[in-house]
């Protein structure tokens, strides 16, 4: 058994968009690069965060990684075998190892199925359980795992009557009653209330460690993820561009990107009312189908130099120890 | 007297035992149940709360717009020495609605119609509520992009060429140019990145300023509240729990609600390594059929016998702190 | 869905339902239609009509063309009402080895206008020879018939009088009408019933005037071996007026005929209503899901089919072919699906951007298991909707085809009596009763699946806000 469960090499995933004639004539071919080359490896048993605005290629990365799409380029590793491309038959395996909770925890059920049916469906998929009273027997222990007690009351409900951090709970269930190695979570409490949510990843985290699982945390939020997972990675336009442990990222951010991120979050401390913020960023996101050239960064970076849009992008490096950026000049900065 | 004076000329909008229910077949749902607040000239009073507070129908209230079967069934809203709850639907959409106070929708930029271009819509907008000439809708259209920092190419455009913080520029824009001087915000970032989030938060506290507006701002993130809010309300189970500045509630002393108090230590802090996340146990109350005494008693850690029998009203703990709570009073 | 469920949902939809009184009033509709199904045996006066709709024997001891019996209700002149004398005054008389056995049947006419016939049936085996004599309240006796009668074992004898006694008829008459008259027409072309119950006076061929009053009908039989027996005799009278909804041509009781549509009509109406829909929603929704270029090759497929006007193919389809009711709804089936598919489609297409398909994808479910578990349920309610209004039009379909005579002729069926009708002559006849009634049937059985289709789709409709 490898110590990285996970591992991403290059990984890519390209959308083709749709030609006119002309582009058709000229033989032209435009992508969506949502996601241009990402490498990281995620440790067994940890929980890693995959941080980013909306664009960055976040939710494309975990989808992958679920097989919901398939990588148009690089190589992915699932405890030490190539899963970039696989069998059906693989797949059918695959998906036992690798489960998935979503963000919209009432849209992610069948509104007219009730949670127990909800819960059985992996079963019966999956042909786990001689009958139907020892698949019952899983569901009620699937659900006590995410102290969702007692369990029978809550089997009989619908999705409509539990509140959102129940049905996240139960969505959580689902995603356990195969026994998974590894669990993608996409942003799985921002549409929970505030009251609720450390209760949520509260949870998460005494399951992991019950049942030895390791994480991946996609959020857009900093703060939650520095409180949660075990190692953070910051991504833009397609590309990882600062990597590491979650407390040295945040209070030591070596990529122009990251700083700006941490520079624009808000913050329930006083005093800051009447001062505009100094957010070091300018411009917008440019869009996936233009990348800019070079480091794709450099139109907003406030750093930037020529070398920077000259030369081809950088990749990541070790900073020290855990910490990787990817940043030509960030010993300046 | 003359402070009392004072302090009620500087209101620009009051609201007294404002109470707005939804009329449903199974009962009323107490969405608002009698809340009162003030907003001063110039300032931002923040409304934060979880979902189900009644933070955005108390803005919808303000706005006279509630959605069937939702009824404002007592209390008043005063907006420049007028109670605007007696007026006619005509009387409101001629004089209050987007005259004196207007609003920044949640999601506002999916309020845009797909299928004209901004301009057309603006202009629409604009004509509708003033009789003007074309030249002088375009120049005032003009001033208030610029203002929201947008330039004038942005009229051709369609809605769907542009990225969400423009589109919320637009519609913030709109909010602005008929001069009104409320402007109520309801969770006008929430769908935002974080940097365009900081970008529009800084548009806004710049345009308080040069225009001289007093805003209303909802909101269910604290942290957000916190870098916006000159002063603060925190609404629980239809009823505000605590009133409050800036200083009061963010600094050092803290908020004295166990509610506000507990939701604070729930936000998680960007710079400082937090080990426990608090959380509430519990769920909000069903505003069908609210619990008698203080809503907020089943889910208290420092709850009385007290709370569960009587509810508490709003008091004055400290100059501009109100709270409702019977253990802070012993306190 | 457990038993309990569904319970729980049903009463859910009915409160909706109850709401709509259109709905209830297509429902209400609808349940009278079934009851007079279901109790079909007991209402039909002719229970073998199912069997023997073309089986002119059947029908007849009816009259022709009989108005229903209803009219009478707003005519000044009263028609005569079909009757059946049974139980006659018997009276046997023995010559010798001879027996002389006369029945009797007495009649108490008081309409103003006369039976069609008077039919006399006879019973028995061996021979007889019979005289049949009429008596009218004036005192007068006509003879109607003297002849043989060759009575064959489980056999019945009828003797028509409009049929046989013409020359009778005609002889009485001439003893009471004008010259004049009686040149105006043919001996073949009189009504015997029509003079024997009309006053005896000049102008009785044309202006009858009805005479009313105790009538006897006296059939005296002759036996005269032993092996000769006479078993039972019935008078039967058929009048101007029969039944709820009177006579075709055929003699057939239209009562009866339409009654034995109904299931015909439901038969066609739902079946090919529910296949067709069922078709259609499992190929929309296949069609949605599976997307990209097999979505545009199966909507090509369908927009094929939807092209093709269904009328002419039937009509070719039933020239080529038997023309089975079932070959019928199998071909209304193959075409029919159609109608539902677009907005099967639409809907297929919403759900299937819902994030618990992608949920279910990503536990692993099949393609199948997706389509038939998750999204055809989410579609069902509204497929009742679609079915409901499917049904008026397969019931009309139907009815064309069998207006066209192309239809199946060895069933009732609405279309069957319209066809009838129209190759029969009612319209130019004047038989509005033959031709209203089934027309009718069609439009408000159609009429009250409409209207519940139309409550359903206002219910149900894909307003697929499941919250």
């Amino acid at each position: 058994m490898s110590e990285n469960i996970f591992e991403a090499k290059n990984l890519q995933k390209w959308f083709p968009v749709r030609r006119s004639i002309t582009d058709l004539m000229k033989r032209r071919q435009s992508y969506v690069k949502a996601v241009d080359g990402v490498t990281f490896s995620i440790r067994r048993g940890e929980i890693f965060g995959l941080v980013g605005e909306s664009g960055c290629g976040k939710t494309t990365t975990g989808k992958m990684l679920m097989k919901l799409l398939e990588p148009t380029g690089g190589q992915m590793l699932l405890d030490g075998q190539d899963v970039t491309h696989i069998t059906a038959e693989r797949l059918k395996t695959y998906r036992r190892e690798v489960q998935m909770v979503f963000q919209d925890p009432y849209a992610s059920m069948n509104p007219r199925f009730r949670i127990r049916d909800v819960l059985e469906e992996p079963l019966l998929i999956h042909k786990v359980g001689e009958d139907h009273q020892e698949r019952l027997k899983m569901v009620a222990r699937a659900l006590t795992e995410v102290r969702l007690q007692p369990p029978e009351e809550y089997m009989e409900r619908f999705p409509h009557m539990l509140s959102g951090g129940q049905r996240q709970r139960a969505a959580t269930a689902r995603s356990l009653i195969l026994n998974p190695k590894f669990i993608v979570a996409d942003e799985p409490v921002s549409m929970i209330d505030l009251s609720t949510r450390a209760e949520i990843l509260h949870m998460m985290k005494q399951v992991q460690r019950e049942l030895q699982l390791t994480y991946l945390y996609i959020t857009h939020d900093l703060s939650t993820a520095r409180y949660f997972t075990d190692t953070i990675a910051v991504m833009y336009l397609g590309r990882i561009v600062e990597m590491g442990d979650p407390d040295d990222v945040i209070d030591h951010p070596r990529h122009p990107y990251t700083m700006a991120l941490i520079a624009a979050v808000c913050e329930p401390v006083s005093g800051k009312v009447n001062r505009i913020k100094d957010v070091p960023i300018k411009g917008e996101v440019p869009s996936a189908q233009n990348i800019p050239r070079g480091c794709r960064f450099h139109p907003r970076c406030l750093y930037a130099k020529e070398e920077c849009w000259t030369q081809i992008e950088p990749e990541l490096e070790i900073v020290e120890g855990r910490h990787w950026v990817a940043c030509r000049r960030y010993k300046e900065i | 007297m003359v402070a009392e004076r004072a302090r009620e000329n500087k209101r620009v909008l009051e609201v007294k035992n404002l109470k707005l229910h939804y009329l449903t077949s199974q009962g009323a749902v107490k969405a608002v149940d009698d809340i009162s607040f003030c907003l001063n000239r110039g300032e931002t009073l923040g409304i934060v709360g979880e979902s189900g507070c009644g933070k955005t129908t108390t803005a919808v209230a303000l706005m006279m717009m509630p959605s069937p079967p939702g009824k404002i069934v007592g209390g008043q809203i005063i907006i420049e020495g007028k109670d605007i709850v007696p007026m006619t639907e005509t009387q409101i959409r001629k004089q209050i609605r987007w005259e004196k106070i207007s609003m920044v929708f949640q999601g506002a930029m999916n309020c845009l119609t797909p299928v004209y271009t901004i301009g057309k819509q603006m202009m629409e907008t604009l004509r509708e509520h003033r009789e003007m000439a074309k030249e002088e809708a375009i120049a005032r259209i003009e001033k208030y992009l610029a203002y929201v920092g947008l330039s004038r190419d942005v009229l051709k455009r369609y809605p769907h060429e542009l990225s969400g913080g423009m589109k919320q520029r637009i519609v913030i824009a709109m909010a602005l140019f008929l001069e009104p001087k409320i402007i109520l915000c309801d969770e006008p970032t929430t769908a935002l990145d974080v940097v365009v989030q900081a970008q529009i938060i800084n548009l806004l506290k710049d345009l308080k300023q040069q225009l001289d507006l007093s805003f209303i701002f909802i909101t269910h993130d604290l942290a957000t509240e916190a870098e916006v809010s000159d002063r603060l309300m925190v609404m629980y189970g239809g009823k505000i729990a605590e009133i409050g500045t800036n200083e009061q509630i963010y600094g050092k002393q803290g908020p004295m609600h166990p509610y506000t108090q507990r939701l604070l230590k729930a936000t998680p802090l960007l710079h400082e390594k937090v080990e426990e996340l608090a959380f509430i146990p519990g769920r909000p109350p069903d505003l069908l059929n609210p619990p008698k005494g203080c809503k907020f008693h089943d889910r208290c850690n420092v709850v009385m016998d007290r709370c569960k029998e009587e509810e508490p009203d709003l008091r004055e703990v400290e100059p501009d702190h109100f709270v409702s709570c019977w253990r802070c009073r012993e306190s | 869905m457990k038993l309990k469920d569904l319970k729980v949902s049903i009463s859910e939809f009915w409160q909706e339902f109850r709401k709509v009184k259109s709905g209830l009033v297509g429902l209400a509709i609808f349940g009278f239609f079934l009851a007079l199904l279901i109790f079909e045996p007991v209402l039909a006066p002719f229970s073998e009509t199912n069997t023997r709709w073309r089986d002119i024997s059947y029908w007849d001891d009816n009259p022709q063309s009989a108005y229903p019996i209803w009219v009478n209700f707003f005519s000044a002149k009263k028609y005569a009402e079909s009757t059946l004398l049974e139980n006659p005054e018997v009276k046997e008389e023995v010559f010798g080895t001879n027996r002389m056995v006369t029945y009797t049947f007495e009649y108490d006419y008081q309409y103003d206008i006369a039976p069609a016939d008077l039919i006399l049936k006879v019973e028995g085996s061996g021979v007889a020879m019979m005289d049949l004599t009429f008596t009218r309240p004036d005192g007068e006796s006509v003879l109607l018939a003297s002849s043989n009668l060759n009575m064959a074992e489980g056999g019945v004898n009828r003797i028509s009088v409009d049929k046989g006694s013409k020359t009778e008829a005609y002889e009485f008459l001439g003893y009471f009408e004008s010259r004049d008259n009686l040149r105006k027409f043919q001996r073949s072309s009189i009504k015997p019933a029509a003079i024997l119950f009309a006053k005896a006076q000049e102008n009785m061929l044309i202006e009858p005037e009805a005479l009313k009053g105790k009538y006897t009908m006296q059939a005296a039989l002759l036996l005269q071996r032993p092996s000769d027996i006479v078993r039972d005799v019935k008078l039967v009278i058929p009048g101007r007026v029969f039944g709820l909804l009177g006579t075709d041509a055929f003699k057939r009781d239209l009562f009866s005929g339409v009654l034995a549509g109904i299931k015909w009509a439901l038969l066609i109406g739902l079946l090919t209503a529910v296949v067709s829909v069922m078709v259609g929603v499992i190929y929309g929704v296949i069609s949605a899901y599976l997307g990209g270029w097999k979505d545009s090759l199966m909507q090509r497929i369908f927009e094929i089919f939807n092209s093709i006007p269904l009328l002419p193919v039937l009509i070719v389809m039933s020239a080529i072919f038997k023309p089975s009711i079932w070959n019928l709804i199998l071909i209304m089936c193959i075409f029919y699906w159609t109608g539902s598919v677009k907005t099967v489609r639409s809907m297929g297409l919403q759900i299937k951007e819902e994030t618990f398909i992608e949920a279910t994808r990503a536990l692993g479910a099949s393609n199948f298991r997706i389509i038939f578990k998750h999204i055809i349920p989410l579609i069902i309610p509204y497929s009742f909707a679609s079915m409901a209004l499917f049904i008026p039009g397969a019931i009309v379909y139907e009815a064309s085809i069998s207006l066209l005579g192309l239809g199946d002729a060895t069933i009732v069926t609405w279309g069957q009596i319209l066809r009838d009708a129209y190759t029969g002559g009612a319209v130019i006849n004047g038989l509005w009763w033959w031709v209203i009634p089934p027309g009718l049937m069609i439009a408000i059985m159609g009429m009250s699946f409409a209207f519940i289709g139309f409550a359903l789709d206002k219910i149900l409709h894909p307003k697929l806000r499941t919250r």
